[in-house]
């Protein structure tokens, strides 16, 4: 059979000595770590040393879109990075929708990029298939992720994918993203300060060359079948028509219709869940704002904003400096109680820190991007917080999960109280709150547990794992025994499972996939013979690899914090029972996920049989 | 002669794609964008759709649109 899907190349860019070289795809390892997210993990391990600065010019910045981006099939448009992030210091995943990029990379004839070292001055990276280029960007410089693309898109043209950071990346802001296409965010936890650290402002590509699949006819059935079930989906429309709103009731739809613009899409998806809107009146009239999904631009009303005109606004400010939302409101709660127990000194709170005013958290943006003032501080995050207003500061931080400020839960962005996978994954993924590797709150939030076991299969669980997620009533259990920490392991496998091929992990996408299909598509893409059992244990060997990585760095369960707001008045409740959620019930749910990998409860490490069984004992 | 007549809405296109990628496909047997004999710009809210000149009116990117950017309508019907 002849071979599909993969570019077979790997492109590596030493940014010290501005030198590129490209070299054949292992494939042995791919075979070994499927592609896109495992093979970046994969690549990423072999060239961190343990102890790196994550801003210093060794780390490097692993980039890749597995062996499905660049087919038609729904939604295969994924693109990952792996690095160090300056938030904790974790090695940690980055993932976005991949827009343009992934596709444009792919047909360049390349499934990886490699990028090490730091340029003298600021430089951006220009991939026109084999023609590769470190180019000056002193003229991108301090501009906007917005300027930044739109300066790229007018002088390189169109095709071309970008990843560009903001002024926050530039100034090394533990709080900085990088962006894809402008639209799309990559790296919560300070991508965007590693290609900073690095001088890179941008990555712009476009490929021409194609991707081919090796089994034409498998791939038809399959694709077809595919595309069948998703266009006879009854939600279809209302996802084309909503996106994400559809699951965010608090937010008003007729806003969002007054202001929509375009709806559009990455690559080969079928939902199409980002946004272009344009405010239509008052101050801010005119402005034309994108974002992954609308319920981004309105998150500021959690947060207290009136007005959602000021909310779109603010939002595309911090868009516009690169810089995370969620950790940025965050931070500034965090400085508003630290200035009113009168740890910061008075003269540094200007202006003052008011939440929900547009124009004082635009002044704190402004000042965290660029490092002024008190800015100096916050853009370093909690840790940096942490460290400059010493140990009188730690009563009054928020609830923290390895140094960054959970998405989910008791004081957070998203205030749902269910205790799940996506909840529980906030402290089990090695990286830290972030969302996506835990699983979707959308399957299962308040699901009766008659439908777990058909979802549960669908993505890939081994029969004999149900009994120990869902004891059932002939063991005499009771559904209060759904083990959360044990499905957990399963969550991480699913992602693994799509984020290694390169399809969206989003639960309106994933739903049509199942880990039986995704072995058959991966065989007919890439004509490597695949079953699931033979799936399961590449996957097991992905993320028990990624652990290794982090527990290289030191980062055992000592790190697996569970935030006291947590368990206190107003915090979560058992998934199941609607108890109140205890701290020793939390702990168990960690123990429970340790044993269900074979991990060691007390420490989180592997077993060197396990190593061996999964071949990982060369590492 | 061609069997449907082309029409575009580019108002209800989202910049998937799937159209170029199923023509590529379909005349070059490789997913290749750039080869497609359509070609999708999208520009934030503005959005155009080009036929090229060798298309051939086959339809193939229409069955792939998912979102009303693309029909085909039999000439027959047309006429």
């Amino acid at each position: 059979m002849t071979r599909g899907g993969f570019a077979g190349r790997v492109l590596y860019v030493d940014l010290t000595k501005g030198t590129v070289r490209t070299e054949p795809l292992s494939m042995d390892l791919a075979e070994k770590f499927i592609g896109g997210f495992g093979l970046t993990v994969r690549l990423a391990y072999d060239r961190i040393t343990p102890g790196t600065d994550s801003l210093a010019p060794a780390n490097p910045a692993v980039i890749g879109a597995g062996p499905l981006v660049g087919t038609n099939l729904p939604s295969t448009s994924r693109v990952y990075a792996v690095s160090k992030l300056p938030s904790n210091g974790t090695v940690s995943w980055c993932g976005a929708g991949g827009v343009t990029f992934g596709y444009l990379f792919k047909n360049a004839g390349y499934d990886h990029l490699v990028i090490e070292g730091r340029a003298e001055r600021p430089v951006y990276l220009q991939i026109m298939d084999d023609q590769v280029e470190i180019k000056d960007a002193g003229f991108l410089w301090g501009r906007t992720v917005e300027q930044t693309c739109e300066t790229l898109w007018r002088d390189i043209g169109r095709p071309l994918g970008v990843i560009a950071i903001g002024q926050a990346g530039e100034n090394l802001s533990a709080m900085s993203l990088a962006y894809v296409d402008r639209i799309a965010t990559i790296g919560r936890g300070g991508f965007g300060a590693v290609l900073g650290s690095k001088n890179l402002k941008a990555i712009a590509v476009r490929g021409t060359k194609g991707i081919e699949v090796a089994d034409r006819k498998a791939y038809r059935r399959l694709s077809g079948e595919l595309f069948k079930s998703i266009r006879e989906y009854p939600y279809l429309k209302e996802w084309q028509r909503l996106g994400l709103l559809k699951s965010f009731s608090q937010f008003p739809v007729e806003i969002y219709e007054k202001i929509k613009q375009r709806r559009v899409a990455c690559v080969s998806c079928p939902a199409g869940c980002k946004d272009v809107v344009q405010i239509q009146d008052g101050e801010f009239a005119g402005l034309t704002a994108y974002s992954s999904s609308v319920v981004n631009l309105f998150t500021p009303m959690l947060y207290g904003f009136k007005d959602y005109r000021q909310s779109v606004k603010l939002v595309y400010d911090l868009d516009g400096y690169g810089l995370d939302m969620f950790e940025f409101f965050g931070v500034m709660n965090f400085a508003l109680a630290l200035a009113e127990k009168g740890l910061i000194p008075r003269r540094e709170i200007d202006p003052e820190i008011v939440i929900n005013s547009l124009d004082s958290m635009t002044a704190w943006a402004r000042k965290t991007a660029y490092r002024e003032g008190l800015g100096r501080v916050l853009a370093d995050g909690f840790r940096g917080m942490l460290a400059e207003f010493g140990p009188e500061a730690h009563g009054s931080a928020p609830s923290l999960v390895k140094g960054m400020h959970p998405y989910v839960g008791p004081g957070s962005a998203l205030t749902w109280n269910l205790f799940g996978t996506q909840e529980l994954g906030q402290v089990m993924d090695p990286r830290g709150p972030h969302v996506g590797a835990g699983g979707s709150p959308t399957y299962f939030a308040r699901r009766p547990l008659e439908v777990f076991p058909k979802h549960l299969t669908r993505m890939g669980v081994p029969s004999e794992a149900l009994a120990r997620i869902l004891p059932g009533p002939a063991q005499d259990q009771g559904p209060r025994d759904l083990k959360v920490g044990r499905l957990l392991k399963y969550s991480h496998a699913w992602f693994v499972t799509l984020g290694s091929m390169g399809i969206c992990a989003r639960a309106q996408i994933n739903r049509f996939y199942s880990a039986e299909l995704a072995a058959e598509l991966y065989q007919a893409v890439t004509g490597i013979p695949t079953d699931l059992p033979g799936l399961r244990r590449k996957v097991d060997r992905v993320w028990t690899l990624y652990k290794m990585a982090n527990l290289r760095e030191g980062f055992d369960r000592k790190i697996d914090h569970l935030p006291e707001q947590w368990f206190q008045a107003g915090g979560f409740k058992n998934y199941v029972t609607d108890q109140p959620l205890s701290r020793e019930e939390a702990e168990e749910m960690i123990n429970d996920y340790y044993d269900e990998w074979g991990w060691d409860p007390e420490t989180g490490i592997p077993s060197d049989r396990q190593l061996k069984n999964l071949d990982l004992t060369d590492l | 002669m061609s069997k449907y007549q082309m029409e575009a809405a580019p108002e209800n296109c989202t910049g998937c794609l799937r159209c170029q990628l199923a023509c590529s496909d379909l005349y070059t047997k490789a997913f290749n964008p750039s080869a497609a004999f359509l070609s999708v710009e999208l520009r934030g809210p503005a959005c155009s759709i080009f036929f090229t000149d060798d298309c051939t009116e086959c339809g193939v990117c229409a069955d792939h649109c998912f979102y009303g950017a693309l029909q085909k309508t039999l000439k027959e019907a047309v006429q």
